[in-house]
């Protein structure tokens, strides 16, 4: 079709597409960017208490024994299967219970060139904290998951912060530490 | 390389006009214009014969300037139509579309 490499296929552009269709519309029906990035998370969170199933179901992998072992699945083995990109992980705080990841390449935004003026604030894929979050509470490991850093908002990379609130609890509801 | 780029809507205004700056800018900006009676021409002619209606490029002008330079033009536009923010109509205002212009345009000292 005369594009460069390391495109889509068609039906991860028609993804991609409709994702921006989505973010654009609500942009119509929320004057505030902060309604937006909240709604995105909402849906976010919708899709990613399902999206689990069929992630543990289609990668088969055993039950993590640490949050780091968590980050590391979520960025390696989830993001390469469901966006074909691969973040890379670092652990942000001494406790242990606070990463980033970093995204090089960001299929979502492939069209995106800039946000517009009026949308300074907006989160574009917010969509992806929520998935990530509604994932993680669906095997009992609530965070928080935000963009720290945007580069459609002009930062350097951008980087998506995930943190666990609480301590892994083995399942006959034992605390331990991780 | 080029003097001239334009983009032009269906509705026959330019969503996208660039050219190298000379005294006589609005002769390009009519060449243009007058350019979409030999587009029209060529539209209805394929009508009539059984063309491959998917070919884009109708042709050139004068046989001087590269296909090439029209696929990369065609790729740049269809990358702006498939930016959410852009609504089909509105003037083209992207710098990844200038940078791909500038390339092309013929330099002038």
């Amino acid at each position: 079709q005369g594009r460069e490499g390391g495109r889509l296929s068609s039906s991860g552009e028609l993804f991609v597409l409709t994702y921006g269709a989505l973010v654009a519309q609500l942009c119509k029906d929320y004057e505030k960017d902060e309604d937006v990035n909240t709604c995105l998370d909402r849906m976010g969170y919708g899709i990613g208490v399902r999206l689990i199933d069929d992630f543990l179901a289609r990668s088969a992998v055993k039950k993590c024994r640490s949050y780091s072992e968590t980050a590391d699945m979520i960025a390696q083995v989830a993001f390469k299967m469901y966006l074909g990109v691969t973040p890379t992980v670092s652990c942000s705080s001494a406790a242990g219970n606070e990463f980033s990841l970093i995204l090089d390449k960001n299929p979502l935004v492939d069209f995106v060139e800039e946000l517009p003026a009026e949308r300074a604030s907006l989160c574009y894929c917010n969509l992806l904290c929520g998935v990530i979050r509604g994932a993680l509470e669906m095997v009992h490991l609530p965070a928080e998951v935000t963009f720290l850093q945007d580069r459609l908002k002009g930062d350097a990379v951008t980087e998506i912060g995930i943190t666990f609130l609480r301590k892994a609890e083995d399942r006959n509801g034992l605390v331990t530490t991780t | 390389m080029a003097v001239c780029i334009a983009v032009i809507a269906k509705e026959n205004y330019p969503l996208y006009i660039r050219s190298v700056p000379t005294e006589n800018e609005l002769k390009f900006h009519y060449t243009v214009h007058t350019s979409l009676d030999v587009v029209d021409e060529k539209i209805s002619a394929m009508g009539k014969a059984l063309v491959d209606q998917r070919e884009l490029y109708l042709g050139l002008l004068y046989p001087t300037e590269d296909y090439k330079m029209f696929r990369k033009l065609h790729n740049s536009y269809t990358d702006i139509m498939c930016n959410p923010f852009y609504n089909p109509g509105d003037r083209i205002h992207s710098r990844a579309f200038d940078n791909m212009v500038n390339s092309m345009m013929m330099q002038v000292c």
